[in-house]
C-alpha cells in the first residue's frame, strides 16, 4: 500500500476532515453573533447619548431665557418647529422618521457623511441631534478582531485536542498493527484480543478465526501427507527390498533381466511417490505449519553431498563442494529436498567421467546455493518449461517424473529465493542457482 | 552378529530379513512390541531395527521402555514418516540411527555394521573395519592382525577417520584432531599426512577423498 492510499483511508484524517467544516462553521456563526450583539450594545449606548443631548436641547429651549445652543464637536443638530421651520442649528439636517414615542432614531446621509440621528419631538419643537458615524469610535471592529482571534485559537485548540485524542484513541489499533507487522507471514498464532478496544475486537476475532482455520487446514494437510507417506512407502519398501533380495538369490539368475526391469519399475514408482510427497510437503498450505529457522547453507550442502557420494562414485562422477558458511532463514528439511533434487538431476543427467560441484556462500551480500555440472545442459528454449510440473525435456532418459525442478521452484518460492538456470563454466553443462533475498531475521531461532 | 527386526509389514520384514541374512547377519523378526520384548528377554541381540508404526505399543514407546530399563542395545528406527519432529524425538529417546523407507538394502546393511561396530567399541575399546583392527585404548593399528607402525599424527588421523567411518570427516576437523597446542598445522600438511596413511592402509579399506569437503573411510564392499 503506498502512502497516499494509506492516508486517504486513515481514520485520523477522516475524523479531522469530518470535524473541520462544522467546527469552522460554528466558529463563524459564533463570531457573527458576538459581533452583532456587541455592535447592538455599543449603538444603544451611543444612541442613548444622542437622546440625552436632544432632551437637553429641548429643556434648554424651553427656558425663559435660553442660552446659545452649543453642540460638542462632531455633533450636528437642528431645531425646527413642528411645521418644519428651522429655528436653530444646521439647516437641512434630516430628521429621523417619527415613531410611536417622541424619541426616534434613524440613519441618513448628509453632505457626504453617514449620520446617526436622534429626533425628539415635543409639542413645540422637533429637535434632531446627529453624529457622524465615522467619528464614532468603532468598537465593533475591535470586538470583531478579538472575537476572531479567540475563536480561531479555540478552533485550533479543539482540533489539536481532537488530533491528540484520536492518537490516543487509535493507539490500541497502532499496537495491533505493530503486532501483526512483527509477525512473519507464516505465523498463525492468534492475536491477543484482550488488549484491543471493543470496537476492534470483532475484527481481531475474525482474524483469529481465520488463523485458526488456516492452521487447521495446514495441519490436516500435513497429517494427510504424513499418512499417505506411510501408506505408500511401506509397501513400496517391501516390494523394492524383496526384489533386491530376490535378484541376489542364485536361483533367480535365469530371471535376472525380467526382475531387473521389474525393479526399475518399482524404483520409478518409489521415486514418483517420494517426489509427489515432497511436492505436497513443499506446498505453501502444508508448510505453513513448518518452522523457519536460521540455517547454514554450508551444512545443508555438506549433508546432501555426503548423502550422494556413493551414487556419484557408482556413476563415475566427481562430486565435490566449494562451500563457505551462509546463513538464511529457512526450513532445513525443505532445503534438503531442494538441494537433493538439484543433485539428483545432476547425477542423473551427467555422463560418467563428469564433474558436479555444489557451491554456497555470499555474492553481492546475498546468500546463494548452486549445483553445477558439465553434462548435456538444458537448451535455452527449454529453461522456462522445465519448472512446470510433470514437464520432461523430450528425449530424457526414463526414471524421472518431471517434478524435480517444480519442487525446487516451489521451495525456492517459500523461501523468497530466486531460481536461475544457466549454462555452466565455458558454456557447458548446467548451473542452477538459488539466491536468497532475505538473510536470517532477528526473530528466527538459531538451529 | 544377530539382529532383531521389529516390523509388522510382512513384505518389508521379509525383505529386511533375507537381505541382512545375505550380508552375513543372523536375523529374527517380531511383528509387535510384545513379541520383541519376549525375544530380547530370551536371547542376546547386537542390534534392533524398530518400525515406528506398530500395532499396539508403537516403536517409540517400546524404545522408551527399553531405555528406561537401562538396555544399551543399539536401536535403528525404520520409518515411512519422514518428519523432522519424529526424527528428533526418536534420537532424543535414545535411538542410534534413523532410516526412512524405502531404503537400499546395501545402505541398511552398511548402517547395521556401523552401529554394531560402534557398540563393540564401547565394550571392547576396539574397532574392526574390514581387515583393519583399531585398538583405540592401546593406540595400535592392525591389518590382518599384523601391527602397523604409525607416527603420532598418522595415528590421530586413522583414529578420527575410523571413529567416523562411513561419514565424511572434513579437512578442518582432521586439522583440529592433528594439531597440537604448540604446533599449528596447515591444510596442505593434513593432505600429506593423509596420503601417507593411505599408503600404509593399502587396499585393506577404502579411503575416499571428497573434493572440497574431506575424507571418508569405508570397509571395502
Amino acid at each position: 500500500m503506498n502512502e497516499s492510499t494509506a492516508s486517504a483511508t486513515s481514520i485520523r484524517r477522516r475524523l479531522l476532515l469530518f470535524l473541520l467544516p462544522p467546527l469552522t462553521l460554528l466558529m463563524l456563526v459564533g463570531v457573527f453573533i458576538n459581533y452583532r450583539t456587541a455592535t447592538l450594545f455599543v449603538r444603544a449606548a451611543y444612541d442613548q447619548k444622542l437622546a440625552d443631548m436632544a432632551r437637553a436641547f429641548a429643556t434648554q429651549i424651553q427656558q425663559p431665557e435660553p442660552k446659545a445652543l452649543v453642540a460638542p464637536t462632531g455633533i450636528l443638530f437642528s431645531i425646527s418647529t413642528p411645521r418644519g421651520q428651522v429655528t436653530a442649528g444646521q439647516p437641512g439636517l434630516p430628521q429621523a422618521p417619527a415613531g410611536s414615542s417622541p424619541l426616534s432614531y434613524g440613519d441618513a446621509s448628509f453632505e457626504g457623511h453617514d449620520l446617526r440621528l436622534a429626533t425628539y419631538r415635543t409639542s413645540t419643537a422637533v429637535i434632531t441631534v446627529a453624529e457622524n458615524d465615522d467619528s464614532r469610535p468603532n468598537p465593533g471592529r475591535f470586538i470583531l478582531a478579538s472575537n476572531w482571534l479567540v475563536d480561531f485559537i479555540q478552533l485550533d485548540v479543539t482540533l489539536l485536542i481532537v488530533w491528540i485524542g484520536v492518537h490516543f484513541g487509535l493507539k490500541p489499533l497502532l499496537l495491533l498493527r505493530r503486532q501483526i507487522e512483527a509477525r512473519s507471514a507464516r505465523e498463525l498464532r492468534p492475536l491477543d484480543a484482550a488488549s484491543v478496544p471493543a470496537e476492534v475486537r470483532p475484527l481481531v476475532d475474525a482474524l483469529n478465526l481465520l488463523f485458526e482455520m488456516l492452521t487447521g487446514a495446514a495441519q490436516a494437510q500435513s497429517r494427510f501427507v504424513a499418512d499417505t507417506a506411510h501408506q505408500l512407502r511401506t509397501p513400496i519398501a517391501g516390494l523394492r527390498g524383496s526384489l533386491q533380495v530376490l535378484m541376489r538369490e542364485p536361483a533367480a539368475a535365469p530371471l535376472h533381466s525380467r526382475l531387473s526391469s521389474l525393479y526399475e519399475g518399482v524404483s520409478t514408482l518409489s521415486h514418483s511417490a517420494n517426489q509427489l510427497l515432497a511436492l505436497a510437503q513443499a506446498d505453501r498450505s502444508t508448510s505453513l505449519t513448518r518452522g523457519f529457522h536460521k540455517t547454514d547453507l554450508k551444512s545443508v550442502a555438506e549433508r546432501i553431498v555426503e548423502r550422494n557420494v556413493d551414487r556419484a562414485v557408482e556413476s563415475g562422477l566427481d562430486l565435490g563442494a566449494e562451500c563457505s558458511p551462509a546463513g538464511v532463514d529457512a526450513n532445513a528439511r525443505l532445503l534438503d529436498d531442494l538441494l537433493g533434487n538439484l543433485m539428483d538431476n545432476a547425477l542423473k543427467y551427467t555422463p560418467s567421467g563428469g564433474r558436479i560441484t555444489v557451491r554456497c556462500g555470499y555474492e553481492t551480500g546475498q546468500a546463494y546455493l548452486e549445483v553445477e555440472d558439465d553434462g548435456p545442459g538444458i537448451p535455452e528454449a527449454e529453461r522456462p518449461r522445465v519448472l512446470e510440473r510433470f514437464y520432461r525435456i523430450p528425449g530424457s532418459p526414463p526414471g524421472g517424473c518431471g517434478l524435480g525442478l517444480a519442487i525446487v521452484d516451489e521451495i525456492a518460492r517459500q523461501h523468497d529465493a530466486r531460481l536461475s538456470i544457466e549454462s555452466g563454466a565455458e558454456g557447458r553443462g548446467t548451473r542452477i542457482r538459488v539466491t536468497f533475498n532475505r538473510g536470517p531475521t532477528e526473530n528466527s531461532v538459531a538451529d | 552378529m544377530r539382529i532383531l527386526v521389529v516390523e509388522d509389514d510382512f513384505l518389508v520384514a521379509d525383505a529386511i530379513r533375507r537381505g541382512l541374512c545375505m550380508s552375513g547377519f543372523a536375523v529374527d523378526c517380531a511383528s509387535d512390541a510384545e513379541q520383541a520384548a519376549a525375544a530380547l528377554a530370551a536371547e542376546h541381540f547386537d542390534l534392533a531395527l524398530l518400525d515406528i508404526a506398530l500395532p499396539g505399543a508403537d516403536g517409540l514407546t517400546f524404545l522408551r521402555r527399553l531405555r528406561n530399563a537401562g538396555t544399551h542395545l543399539p536401536v535403528m528406527i525404520l520409518t515411512a514418516r519422514e518428519t523432522l519432529a519424529t526424527k528428533v524425538q526418536a534420537l532424543d529417546l535414545g535411538a542410534d540411527d534413523f532410516l526412512v523407507k524405502p531404503f537400499e538394502q546395501t545402505e541398511l546393511a552398511a548402517r547395521c555394521r556401523a552401529l554394531i561396530r560402534r557398540s563393540n567399541l564401547r565394550s571392547s575399546g576396539q574397532l574392526t573395519l574390514g581387515k583393519l583392527r583399531i585398538d583405540i585404548t592401546g593406540r595400535q593399528l592392525y591389518i590382518d592382525n599384523e601391527p602397523v607402525e604409525l607416527t603420532g599424527r598418522e595415528w590421530l588421523i586413522v583414529e578420527c577417520l575410523a571413529l567416523n567411518s562411513g561419514r565424511i570427516v572434513t579437512k578442518e576437523r582432521l586439522q583440529q584432531a592433528v594439531a597440537s597446542w604448540d604446533q599449528a598445522i596447515t591444510p596442505n600438511a593434513v593432505e600429506v599426512h593423509v596420503s601417507r596413511v593411505r599408503a600404509k592402509l593399502g587396499d585393506s579399506v577404502v579411503l575416499r577423498a571428497v573434493r572440497g569437503l574431506g575424507y571418508r573411510l569405508d570397509e571395502p564392499r
